[in-house]
């Protein structure tokens, strides 16, 4: 901490003066979050404005973010007994539930195609999850919103982190597991992190979308499920393109989510680094869905709290 | 710099629905049907023309019936309720004590909970490991500080949230009708600790149905009535003017109205 304090007298219950120096310090050491030169007026700040004063925001409450994630993270395993491994089982499970099906379907090697579906299904998870429960965490996030000042991209952004964590912990065991069983790992691995970069861009800002969406719209959560798993058919995770008639390929490449899976895909499975189009494409969308995200956001912040 | 608040010409309306959150489905069905959204939605208005400036040095009561719009007034300064119309401008850091224990989460621990509720209300790592210790003291929960609170009686619960809230000295102080809960003993260490707190902020505001605490913390009341500011002024005169004028009011609505039902 800035105060340079030793440790003992700073415990001390009843040492006021210490407690004086502390708050002196938080006063000129720190940015207010919650105060220094707030203002709500009506219409006044442009959209760019607003954006920096959010990031101003959640950066002053980066340590309120990192024990939500934390906590969330640590109550989904607490009371199992397998505690951090079921992020790893579950998956596995169900990767291998469909390995077994679709190599039998389509008549393919188990052993390639069970990696070809891992790089898929692990990102489509992640989307799914993120998307679902960030979706709801504006309205599910209404006792907080109405009792404390809190940026309202905040709650999206603690569904979204958490289920990026649990995304991450799981594609680095499975690729643990991949090496044990005798897959070829590629060095292009190395650059998953981008890839996973572009990924949370993209889920958080669809996940604020929807999630300002959900409070006008509270039946939009039932819309959003069907829709997602709809979208698992289309986007090619336990098929490979190539096996669609070259007729209809072109509208699976429509679809932006085949380029963020793809980039999984290539870095993983084939061990091949995209050409710049491949990252430039899943770059470009993400950032259009993030502008698109806060345009929204400005429109609604003000009326948002009252439609809880 | 000198701390301040200032609200200009602020309104604040609530909208009421009626049944519930309108769906999307019903939107696309009255469009495609061409019907008009039957309209459920009643407007309110919470807070009516407000002007009002606190100067540092001030402790301001705000009194006033059931439903005035108090809390929501207070809500509006905190910047959770972005007024509809006007300004609303805080200089200096707010510790709002509004509802405590906001955000608590009963699977944790009365300790990760100390961190998690002081995260909320803006503080830092740093700080909440350098207050952990006088927290718990305070609370007086040291033998189940690592139990999940859900175990907790509400009496502890309450103690833990009125020790985490009121851990710093606040430069804007917004307090909305806390009672310390718990044992005679810890009452009385928790009023001593407001009141501290109460003397040492820059600025205070305090919401109470408790004219007698009015009286003798604040040094500017003002009288909210149906969303406007009818009062505002010395607090000896405000309160007398409140008690004879704006109480009545309530007693002549409440009782031809308490009679019939008394009788069926």
């Amino acid at each position: 901490m800035r105060v340079a304090q030793p440790e003992s007298t700073l415990t001390h219950p009843a040492s006021l003066s210490s407690l004086e120096q502390a708050v002196q310090s938080e006063s000129t050491g720190q940015p207010a979050w919650d105060g220094d030169q707030l203002e709500c007026s009506q219409g006044s700040e442009s959209a760019f404005a607003y954006m920096l004063r959010s990031v101003a925001e959640l950066k002053n409450i980066k340590f309120a973010l990192a024990s939500f994630v934390v906590n969330n993270l640590r109550r989904r395993y607490r009371r199992s007994v397998l505690g951090f491994a079921w992020s790893l089982l579950n998956p596995l499970m169900t990767m291998a539930v469909m390995t077994a099906v679709f190599s039998l379907l389509w008549h393919s090697n188990p052993k390639t195609f069970g990696v070809y579906i891992f790089t898929g299904l692990l990102p489509w998870t992640f989307i799914t999850d993120a998307i679902t429960t960030g979706s709801q965490s504006i309205v599910q996030s209404e006792a907080f919103l109405k009792k404390v000042y809190i940026p309202k991209s905040f709650f999206p952004l603690v569904a979204v982190s958490t289920e990026t964590a649990n995304f991450v912990f799981s594609l680095a065991s499975l690729v643990l597991l991949a090496c044990v069983v005798g897959v070829p790992i590629y060095w292009t691995i190395l650059l998953t992190p981008l890839a996973v970069a572009l990924l949370f861009l993209f889920t958080f800002s669809i996940s604020l979308l929807l999630s300002i969406a959900t409070v006008y719209f509270r039946d939009l959560t039932h819309i959003i499920k069907v829709g997602l798993s709809t979208m698992f058919y289309l986007v090619p995770i336990v098929y490979r393109l190539d096996m669609v008639p070259a007729d209809y390929r072109k509208y699976f490449l429509l679809n932006p989510l085949y380029y963020f899976i793809d980039l999984f895909r290539q870095l993983i499975c084939n061990g091949v680094v995209p050409d710049l189009v491949h990252w430039a494409i899943p770059a470009a969308v993400a950032i259009a869905a993030f502008a698109l995200a806060f345009y929204t956001l400005v429109r609604t912040d003000k009326d948002l709290i009252y439609r809880l | 710099m000198s701390h301040s608040i200032h609200i200009k010409n602020a309104f604040l309306k609530f909208r009421i629905y009626r049944n519930r959150a309108p769906a999307l489905k019903e939107v696309v069905i009255g469009k495609l049907t061409r019907k008009s959204n039957t309209d459920t939605v009643t407007e309110f208005d919470a807070l009516k023309n407000i002007n009002l400036s606190v100067k540092a040095g001030e402790r301001l009561g705000i009194i006033g019936l059931n439903g005035a719009g108090k809390s929501t007034l207070l809500k509006m300064i905190v910047g959770i309720y972005p007024p509809h119309q006007g300004k609303v401008v805080v200089q200096g850091k707010i510790t709002p004590l509004i509802e405590l224990g906001t955000g608590f989460d009963y699977e944790l621990s009365g300790r990760e909970n100390i961190y998690l509720n002081g995260a909320l209300l803006g503080r830092s790592y740093q700080q909440m490991r350098r207050w952990e210790d006088e927290i718990i003291a305070f609370s007086e929960l040291e033998e189940f500080i690592d139990l999940p609170i859900k175990y907790y009686s509400s009496g502890m619960h309450g103690k833990l949230a009125f020790s985490i809230g009121t851990i710093m000295e606040p430069e804007i102080l917004l307090v909305d009708e806390i009672f310390a809960t718990g044992d005679r003993h810890f009452v009385h260490k928790a009023t001593q600790r407001m009141l501290h707190l109460f003397t040492n902020s820059r600025i205070a505001v305090l919401v109470s149905h408790n004219l007698e605490q009015i009286e003798q913390l604040c040094n500017r009341v003002i009288i909210l009535h149906k969303g406007e500011i009818v009062s505002d002024g010395q607090p000896a005169q405000t309160i007398n003017h409140y008690v004879n004028e704006v109480a009545c009011l309530l007693k002549k609505q409440t009782e031809p109205a308490a009679a019939p039902q008394l009788v069926s």
